[in-house]
């Protein structure tokens, strides 16, 4: 007998080579496993059979036979009563899972048959199939994965993967607040939403979408590169020899990490506000007349995002290459110093190169947790100022998340905010690509084994 | 039943699925399924007081929450829907609309906002109309203003419960000399090194300027809530003026932008509401002083007197699914607006009523901010409905003053060009 | 001998450099929060001081107003603390343990789809978390665990997913030889016995590193934590109700008060940090070691 690969083939063979447990087993799943004394196997297989039928007549059939118009019944008032018709986001939501759940019980099918096939073959043999016992056992050791990976698994697949593609379902609906359940009904629109995202004309956000694109990747740029630089001097500063009160130091920074930053941003931005502390200040000492704009002027605006953002970015950078600076082998200085070397030499040919090699993926991480911080732009501006140049209330230093969730939040635009979460991700993904190829360190997953 | 069946199902079938599907070999994963059980159910126990039929859900801002219970509960206690039960949350009427939108099954029976919310309300279907024995009486006793903002296309929405959501100008008596000229107040400020308060970016307060030289802008809208005209003249020769004034003020060094008091640092004056009458008093004390927005000399040498919204706080109804409850939420919305209970209402916080005959009580007319508002409501035009983009839309008109892209040397055809931009842009939001 | 007497002279003349360097960073560092104490201990009774924004740094007279405001349960702070509190107690253990199995699996055992698995969730960390919002939302709505069930329902979405951040752990499993592993199963011990008596005590720096970065996470929620509860006050963690006192105009002259609530959640999470700093470093390092 050829031993083929293919899912399709090895279906093929175990049906035509199967007896009639094994074909049997294809109507009722498990019912091989059961008549071979495999109760466990069988009664699994079989159960979850079973529930899936359940679910299916009594759940997931109702919404998926909605799922191609997303609901046609509409909610009517009956003298003052409301009666609410089809919910669309209902149905599409259930209609996913469903297409899910039908998903994983084909995989489940096959793996029966190919089990009942391998069963039967192991018995043609004059083999012995292992006891319950042992099966049961098996979750433990060989098959100890299994058990790991199945609360973590499930957990994904119900909170991850299914909203994902649900809000990767909606950037082709025109979901947004005209068309919002329960009252009113949503549907497909096909490519709209992107059209509209790459449309530059008056209406179009195409020119926003770029602007916010650029200020997105710059603000990335900088708020990476300078808080690794910068953290880094301040690592070498502290653990420089001789320098006392090491701990002292870095408890100072860390204090920072320590106060939420929704309480710690919000009071520097009032300290830098127009009327804030700064400015009352500066004018009260006679250094300026006027206030700084620092939140008012776009420029300025973003420069001062960039520069509070090291303020939080140094003492996370710093304890990091505290511990990097900890582990470089002792013996590369020693022999440096034997050569004469001077101590920005050896910072420069030693430190540095080693830090920046380890560092590669981090750095990878960070550009790519900057692209999508929150935190530090919503909780300083909000996103301000607008402009009228913009569209869809975007502002100067909104990122694509912050505008993101302006359009989910404040307008509840869905459509929108989904095609922009799918731009979020071919960004991100495209960047990590490029740095995929680019940073040995990041591929090397198996190196340290 | 349908979520324990759904919580059951989705993790017991996923588990098993998901075991036998990452291993080449399927084994039993009977543990994983019942791991799974015993948590959506511990997890489920934890949920309590969930909101039944039976209870009435009701948003107003923190302060009133208590005020608001005692009186839902008197009123149910002596009526015939005394079956119901009150619950009463603190959700300021900012949140409250976005929440409605967000969610009109989660959301509150009864709900305080503000009405430029209203046509977006309509819309996502989060209220219920006016019954219509009730209609007649909201619309007898509450000023006109107010019962034109809850009306959508025709139809009454909502009940109105104040007139005081406008704004006026709060000032420091030792400081300002003459409040009823915007030119004296900004040189007083300047000459004090105080501030001066108005949030040019909100196109709430912008309409002050705006309206006083006669540009206008209104919007009407459909039975659904749908805009459907808009009449616009920014780009006139009054918006001009208008635009000119506010470029001037922006450039002031006594200008702070802003409409918060409590935020406020060395404030001479500031064009605030009522809500914000007990800070002021603090910040400024003896020398606390109210009067109507002042007047200004425009480009064109004429006087103009600042104009503005004159604002309404509405209670909202949510559509409902049982006849019995819509009753009672009739009802008891039609008490929380009614005369008395706007009085007891203003007694508590200084809420200044929308209804006709409460607004005419001795104690309302001795409070000087609703003093000051009431003068300064001759000015105003009721504000009506306005699209969700019109704010962020005038915000972005005001930031570009701030940010020096529009100043006093900004020429003519500059600042014209801006208002067209406006303008257009405003006409667009109507289909 | 000249040459190291320079080399000394040079040293201890940069270190006063550096030590003036590092008081002007602390100064830097220290400002916001120095600004936050003195804030907090501003009164907010119109009586003694101005408790909304003010120009001046130092309090004219200083009282605990604000702290027994919070602790006299005139608003729900204290039941805000204790959401909180239940909240990052329940994230720590129920994240750790989910990312415990997850980086076993994926670092000690080889099965089919395992790259596969791990190329998925990279993709899948790629999405933004906002973009799903509405959807978890709904999705708790069908379990029962929104407004009123917002605490659980908070921390279901939390663990559920946690999973996806194995790469610390895992990065620090893969240091620890496999030969120990080995030596452990010759001698007959299953997979599972040598998960819990071996792995588990050597990988304590990681555990509490794990724990600790998942109990500071939910002080800081207030996006997802104020979308999942709205509505509902009793449900709201700390963020979200303090929050509320600074963002919406029916609350004011709170802001002191802001100050002071936010000092009271920046204490367990401060001390925790200095006190397990040390597993911090370790485990921060090693995540950005092995990405």
């Amino acid at each position: 007998m050829t031993k083929s690969k293919n899912p399709l083939a090895k279906t093929g063979a175990a049906l035509a080579g199967g007896d009639w447990k094994t074909r049997l087993s294809c109507l009722i799943l498990g019912f091989g496993q059961l008549l071979r004394g495999q109760f466990v196997k069988g009664i699994a297989y079989l159960a979850t059979e079973i529930a899936f039928i359940w679910y299916m007549v009594s759940f997931g059939g109702k919404y998926l036979s909605k799922f191609s118009t997303l609901g046609t019944v509409a909610t009517e008032k009956k003298n003052r009563i409301t009666v609410y018709g089809d919910n669309s986001f209902l149905i599409l939501l259930f209609s996913i899972l469903t297409i899910i759940l039908i998903a994983f019980f084909i995989v489940l099918w096959y793996l029966n048959l190919q089990d009942n096939y391998k069963q039967q073959e192991i018995l043609k043999a004059g083999g012995t199939l292992p006891t319950n016992k042992k099966v049961l056992a098996s979750l433990l050791d060989e098959n100890f994965d299994k058990t790991l990976l199945a609360l973590p698994l499930t957990g994904i697949f119900i909170f991850t993967v299914l909203p994902i593609l649900f809000m990767i379902c909606i950037a082709f609906t025109n979901y947004d607040k005209t068309h919002q359940p329960p009252t009113n009904l949503f549907t497909w629109v096909g490519f709209e939403n992107f059209r509209n995202l790459f449309s530059f004309g008056s209406t179009g956000i195409g020119r926003t979408f770029f602007s916010v694109l650029g200020w997105t990747l710059v603000w990335a740029f900088f708020a990476t590169f300078i808080d690794y630089f910068l953290g880094l001097l301040v690592a070498l500063l502290i653990n420089k020899k001789g320098i006392k009160l090491k701990k002292l130091w870095r408890t100072i920074l860390v204090i920072t990490i320590a106060v939420p930053q929704f309480v710690s941003l919000l009071y520097i931005y009032k300290m830098f506000a127009n009327d804030g502390l700064v400015n009352a200040y500066l004018m009260k000492w006679g250094v300026i007349a006027n206030p700084i704009q620092f939140w008012v002027d776009p420029m300025l605006a973003r420069i001062t995002i960039i520069v509070v953002n090291i303020w939080i970015g140094i003492p996370y950078m710093m304890l990091i290459a505290t511990g990097l600076l900890m582990n470089i082998p002792d013996s590369l200085y020693e022999s440096a110093k034997i050569d004469g070397a001077s101590p920005f030499q050896m910072f420069k040919s030693i430190t540095l190169p080693y830090i920046l090699f380890v560092t590669g993926p981090f750095l990878l991480t960070q550009f790519i947790g900057n692209l999508n911080n929150f935190n530090v732009i919503y909780l300083l501006t909000k996103g301000q100022p607008l402009s009228l140049g913009m569209a869809e209330n975007a502002g100067k230093t909104d990122l694509l998340v912050t505008w993101l969730y302006k359009m989910t939040v404040t307008d509840t635009n869905y459509k929108m905010a989904a095609v922009i979460g799918i731009m979020v991700f071919a960004v991100t993904a495209i960047t990590s690509l490029i740095a995929y190829n680019a940073l040995p360190s990041v591929k090397d997953e198996g190196g340290f084994q | 039943m349908k979520k324990k069946v759904l919580a059951t199902l989705m993790a017991g079938l996923l588990a098993v699925t998901m075991l036998a599907g990452c291993g080449g070999a399927a084994s039993s994963a009977e543990e994983a399924p019942a791991e799974e059980k015993t948590e959506e159910t511990a997890e489920e126990s934890f949920v309590s007081e969930a909101v039944g039929d039976d209870t009435i859900k009701i948003w107003v801002p923190d302060a009133v929450v208590d005020f608001t219970k005692e009186q839902a509960e008197k009123f149910l206690a002596d009526s015939e829907y005394s079956n119901f039960k009150v619950v009463v949350e603190a959700v300021g009427e900012g949140d409250a609309a976005g929440n409605m939108v967000t969610d009109v099954t989660a959301g509150a029976d009864i709900f305080n906002f503000a009405q430029d919310q209203i046509a977006r309300l309509v819309s996502a279907g989060a209220l219920e109309e006016v019954a219509p024995d009730n209609a007649e009486k909201v619309k007898s006793e509450n000023d006109a203003g107010a019962v034109g903002a809850a009306t959508v296309g025709g139809t009454l929405y909502a009940y109105p419960i104040t007139s005081d959501n406008g704004y006026f100008l709060y000032y420091d008596k030792s400081v300002v000399t003459d409040p009823t000229s915007l030119e004296q107040i900004l040189a007083d400020c300047e000459a004090a090194g105080k501030n001066f308060y108005f949030e040019l970016n909100s196109g709430w307060y912008q309409t002050a300027f705006f309206f006083a030289t006669g540009a206008e802008l209104t919007y009407e809208t459909d039975d659904a809530g749908n805009f459907t005209t808009c009449n616009a003249s920014y780009a006139s020769p009054e918006g001009l003026v208008a635009l000119k004034k506010m470029v001037e003020v922006g450039a002031s060094k006594a200008f702070q932008n802003g409409s918060s008091i409590d935020q406020a640092t060395d404030v001479a004056a500031i064009v605030d509401g009522v809500w914000d009458s007990e800070p002021a008093q603090a910040k400024f004390g003896d020398n606390y002083a109210c009067a109507k927005l002042p007047s200004f000399k425009g480009a064109d040498g004429k006087d103009y007197q600042m104009s503005g919204f004159g604002g309404f706080k509405l209670l909202g109804v949510k559509p409902q699914t049982d006849e019995n409850k819509l009753a009672a939420c009739d009802a008891l919305a039609a008490y929380l607006s009614s005369e008395e209970v706007q009085l007891a209402r203003f007694d508590l916080v200084g809420w200044g009523p929308s209804n006709l005959n409460a607004q005419q009580s001795d104690a309302v007319k001795a409070n000087p901010a609703l003093a000051a508002l009431a003068e300064q409501l001759a000015y105003t035009i009721p504000q009506g409905n306005y699209p969700g983009d019109y704010w962020t839309l005038a915000t972005g008109l005001g930031d570009d003053i701030r940010t020096g892209k529009l100043t006093p040397s900004s020429s003519d055809d500059d600042l014209m060009a801006a208002l067209q931009k406006f303008q257009d842009t405003c006409i667009s939001y109507a289909k | 001998m000249n040459k190291e007497d320079k080399n000394k002279n040079k040293l201890s003349g940069s270190n006063t450099g550096s030590y003036i360097l590092l008081v002007l960073i602390s100064i830097i560092w220290l400002f916001p929060f120095f600004g936050l104490v003195m804030t907090a201990f501003r009164s907010y009774d119109p009586k003694v001081e101005y408790g909304g924004m003010v120009n001046y740094l130092i309090p004219k007279h200083f009282s605990m107003d604000n702290f027994r405001f919070l602790f006299s349960g005139q608003s729900n702070f204290l039941l805000w603390y204790r959401n909180t509190l239940i909240i990052a107690i329940f994230v720590a253990i129920g994240n750790t343990i989910m990312i415990l199995c997850v980086s076993y699996a994926l670092s000690r055992m080889r099965f089919k789809g395992r790259e596969l698995l791990m190329r998925f969730w990279l993709v899948l960390g790629m999405f933004p978390g906002f973009l799903t919002m509405i959807c978890l939302y709904f999705l708790l709505k069908q379990f029962g665990l929104t407004q009123a069930g917002a605490v659980p329902g908070l921390i279901l979405i939390s663990v559920a997913s946690s999973g996806m951040g194995y790469y610390v752990c895992k990065g620090y499993f893969d240091t620890i030889p496999m030969a120990l592993d080995e030596a452990a199963m010759i001698d007959g011990a299953t997979r599972a016995r040598v998960f819990f008596i071996l792995t588990i005590p050597m990988a304590k720096p990681i555990v509490i590193y794990t724990a600790l970065v998942a109990f500071m996470a939910p002080w800081c929620d207030f996006v997802f934590a104020s979308y999942v509860a709205f509505g509902n006050d009793k449900s709201y963690n700390v963020a979200v109700g303090l929050q509320r006192w600074v963002w919406t105009n029916d609350y004011q002259g709170y802001f002191t008060r802001f100050c002071a609530g936010g000092l009271l959640v920046a204490i367990p999470v401060t001390l925790l940090f200095i006190f397990l700093q040390k597993y911090y470093v370790e485990g921060v390092t090693g995540g950005a070691v092995k990405g």
